[in-house]
């Protein structure tokens, strides 16, 4: 159907937790939210996601924006990431949970960020106190400026890898990669809330959101902006979080409620033969 | 900074607001409240106090709130419609986000909701319940202050008329889908209960009409409990533009207020009710119930209240009875369903009568109330600039009922001819004013020109099963002319193959006996006698 349904390896988590193989996931009819999201689980364009097909969402409050502003056929099933955590309850479990995970805001393939990264990880060593993992998207990773940014204040860099397609396997371990370092850290950060933030909160890391936001360069005005994000989630800003508040939002905001059996997705999904 | 934040200084975002929507042009689009709701208001509105409008309102009624208003506030779910707002009125406080979260620095004393609760919530948040919503807007009141809450009533009567109801439609306002609320109130008695248990008193209730996109009458309960007479709840149905419908509004809504459902079947109730103050401590400007008006109704541009006696108070104080007797049209349409053409004749000469001798020139059988002796008009309308004669006026008036009649499907006596058009010319003859296709076409310029024309609604899905059921009528008739003549045609058919089989044994008797010895003798001697009348005819010619 689209591109982004096989993202991060997400169409691959997803069938194996209908039983299918991992190797050659299949086609999904409809569409898949592949980030954390405050619009409408897509982006503003969405022309590509054709009326007529789901909308698979992550949670009830982007179903009730999304039908006010025209959308239909939504289908929450909640983040492909809590089915991961379904299949995987052990993977990357530590006996004890040392330091920070920092996930610069990162831009993406056809948008770039304008920021001063080297402010940024002046500003992360002043509040961090333990050791710093700074985790790049692959883009910046590739960039040696900005690695040597993060590096050169001690701290260790890392990249989960390209996010993939349906037909090469180069994204199929991004969350599980993801998955292992988050068990691995005691903290989760970023300059902005994102799946990374929430993914953390909801394996047990503390979160933190500070810093310079930066800027995409042709950011959309339909999500608000910086502002926006700190009226809505005033309470997990700060460099230090109630971790059981942002648990409780991490959950919301993934859908862990929304958790659908194996047998209904393949249907959803189209993935049944059927006569 | 994105554009999108970038609001003028005095709209406040609180919570809830919906970035990208609008209350002002979605398809419900927002009640258009005129005359009667804001006479309401004014009267409502204190002279010194804290006045907060929650909810879309049509600008008018905003603009006229705050004109009068010491202080104003408003509270809007839409950006968009919160900023647009904020522009027009820069000294005017307003909020923007969903009900619950709004936390009033000081209580309101008057807070005006008209358009209900149902849109005081946002997609941001799952949709409260009526009671919880009404909790919070009761919580906005100061002790003593008046609340005018708008509830739109489920089971109006327009909830029977409307074949597509806007909320079955699945528009994009219905993310949280209305009708499974079980604190919603289910009549006058459940609005009454929820309005006390959030605390509020209830001063008078009102039932909105003729229908909630633009109510025009605001009656009290106490006003429908009492006989209304014809001529006031007559105009009060009405027929919204293209909706599609089921039934004539006009019928349904008539039997609502013969059967004294008008507060139980209103589309739309308005409720005032006030926050008790502290014992010992009354308001001096406390609210009583019966310093509110008993009923409010707009007649065109004018607007007058209902006195509990049964007349019309205008607003120079004038008091004007409401004319007794039936509608012209109804008494018409009752003569004609039981084929009593000699009421129909005895009442159209009165009618002929009664506008010769000065009657009003723009009146129609649906405009006039006639008590068996004396026509009234029910509200007095302009006339054309110039009044032509008597008989063009009557003309008119025949010709818009002869539209009415048929298009609303009654039964009438007359076979022949359905077209409206002969219908006019046939009832200006029993008027006994007999008027030709130039009359008549001078009456429909005399129409045209009054406006309000008879005939540009929609059909109604009962027109349509009548007009369904008039077609399967003509089909069988069709089918029946059909099959008749394809009996009729075979037949013929073998009428034809006989004579044809007839023919040719005849031809072949003919040329068997052309091949006899006598016929052929015979030939030859009577040819020389044929020969011999040839030269005679040579001859003589």
């Amino acid at each position: 159907m689209d591109e982004s349904n096989h993202w991060y390896g997400h169409s691959r988590i997803l069938s194996k937790y209908c039983g299918l193989s991992e190797e050659s996931p299949k086609r999904i009819q409809g569409f898949l939210q592949h980030g954390w999201n405050y619009l409408h689980g897509f982006p503003p364009n969405d022309h590509w996601c054709s009326p007529g097909y789901p909308r698979f969402v992550w949670s009830d409050v982007l179903r009730r924006r999304g039908w006010s502003m025209g959308r239909r056929g939504h289908y929450l099933i909640g983040a492909p990431w809590i089915y991961l955590l379904h299949l995987e309850p052990e993977l990357g479990v530590v006996p004890e949970r040392k330091g920070t995970i920092w996930y610069p805001f990162h831009g993406w393939e056809k948008h770039s960020v304008t920021g001063d990264h080297a402010r940024l990880a002046d500003e992360i060593r002043n509040v961090e106190t333990g050791p710093v993992t700074v985790c790049l998207y692959w883009l910046e990773f590739a960039n040696p400026d900005i690695r040597r940014a993060y590096e050169s204040r001690g701290f260790r860099v890392i990249c989960h890898g390209e996010r993939g397609s349906r037909w090469e396997g180069k994204g199929r371990d991004f969350l599980r990669k993801q998955l292992v370092q988050l068990r691995r850290h005691r903290r989760v950060a970023s300059n902005r809330l994102g799946s990374a933030l929430f993914y953390g909160a909801s394996v047990g890391c503390e979160v933190a959101v500070y810093g310079d936001p930066m800027q995409f360069e042709d950011e959309r005005p339909e999500y608000g902006g910086t502002a926006r994000r700190m009226r809505l989630w005033p309470e997990l800003h700060g460099t230090h979080v109630d971790s059981g508040l942002a648990a409780e939002v991490a959950r919301r905001e993934l859908g862990f409620d929304y958790q659908a059996t194996p047998e209904e997705l393949v249907r959803m999904f189209g993935w049944k033969r059927v006569r | 900074m994105v554009r999108v934040n970038e609001a003028p200084e005095n709209v406040r975002l609180i919570g809830g607001e919906m970035l990208l929507w609008s209350d002002m042009s979605t398809m419900g689009g927002v009640t258009d409240w005129r005359g009667a709701a804001f006479e309401l208001i004014a009267r409502l509105i204190p002279a010194s106090g804290r006045v907060l409008l929650v909810g879309p309102h049509p600008q008018m009624l905003v603009d006229e709130v705050v004109e009068r208003a010491p202080s104003a506030a408003v509270l809007l779910r839409s950006y968009p419609d919160a900023c647009a707002l904020g522009e027009r009125h820069p000294g005017l406080a307003v909020f923007c986000g969903r009900l619950e979260v709004f936390e009033a620095e000081e209580p309101y004393d008057l807070v005006l909701a008209l358009d209900g609760l149902l849109r005081t919530h946002s997609a941001e948040a799952p949709a409260a319940a009526w009671r919880e919503s009404l909790g919070a807007l009761a919580g906005l009141l100061a002790p003593g202050g008046r609340l005018v809450l708008g509830v739109r009533n489920d089971l109006g009567v327009d909830r029977f008329l409307e074949a597509r109801p806007a909320d079955r439609e699945g528009g994009d306002d219905q993310w949280a889908p209305h009708g499974f609320d079980p604190s919603y109130p289910s009549g006058p008695a459940a609005l009454d209960r929820g309005l006390e248990a959030a605390g509020l008193s209830v001063r008078r209730c009102y039932a909105a009409y003729p229908g909630r996109q633009a109510p025009r009458a605001l009656l009290s309960r106490e006003a429908l409990a009492a006989e209304l007479p014809d001529a006031l709840t007559f105009p009060l149905s009405a027929r919204g533009g293209d909706r599609m419908l089921v039934a004539d509004p006009l019928q349904l809504t008539r039997l609502v207020f013969r059967h004294r459902l008008g507060e139980e079947l209103a589309p739309l109730w308005l409720a005032v009710a006030t926050r008790p103050a502290p014992e010992g401590r009354e308001r001096q400007d406390g609210l009583r119930g019966d310093e509110l008006p008993y009923g409010l109704v707009e007649e065109g541009a004018l607007l007058y209240e209902l006195t509990p006696d049964g007349s019309k108070r205008f607003p120079d104080g004038e008091e004007r009875p409401i004319p007794a007797g039936r509608v012209v049209e109804e008494i018409l349409v009752e003569a004609c369903a039981r084929e009593d053409v000699k009421t129909v004749r005895e009442l159209l000469e009165e009618l002929a009568g009664w506008l010769e001798s000065g009657g009003d020139v723009s009146a129609a059988t649906d405009s006039l109330v006639y008590d068996g002796e004396r026509f009234a008009a029910i509200s007095p309308t302009a006339g054309p600039s110039t009044p032509p004669g008597p008989k063009v006026v009557l003309c008119r008036i025949l010709w818009r009922f002869a539209v009415r009649l048929l298009a609303a499907g009654h039964h009438h006596p007359w076979p022949w001819p359905l077209e409206a058009d002969q219908l006019t010319l046939t009832l200006c003859g029993m008027a006994g004013r007999p008027c030709d296709q130039g009359d008549l076409d001078r009456a429909r310029k005399l129409d045209a020109e009054l406006g309000c024309p008879a005939d540009e609604h929609a059909p109604t899905y009962r027109d349509l099963l009548g007009a369904r059921d008039r077609l399967a009528d003509q089909l069988t008739a069709a089918l029946a002319r059909i099959s008749r003549l394809e009996t009729k045609l075979s037949y013929r058919e073998r009428e034809l193959v006989r004579s044809k089989a007839k023919l040719r044994r005849t031809q072949r008797r003919a040329s068997a006996y052309r091949r006899t010895l006598g016929y052929r003798l015979s030939r030859r001697l009577a040819s020389p006698r044929k020969v011999a009348r040839r030269v005679i005819r040579l001859l003589s010619g």
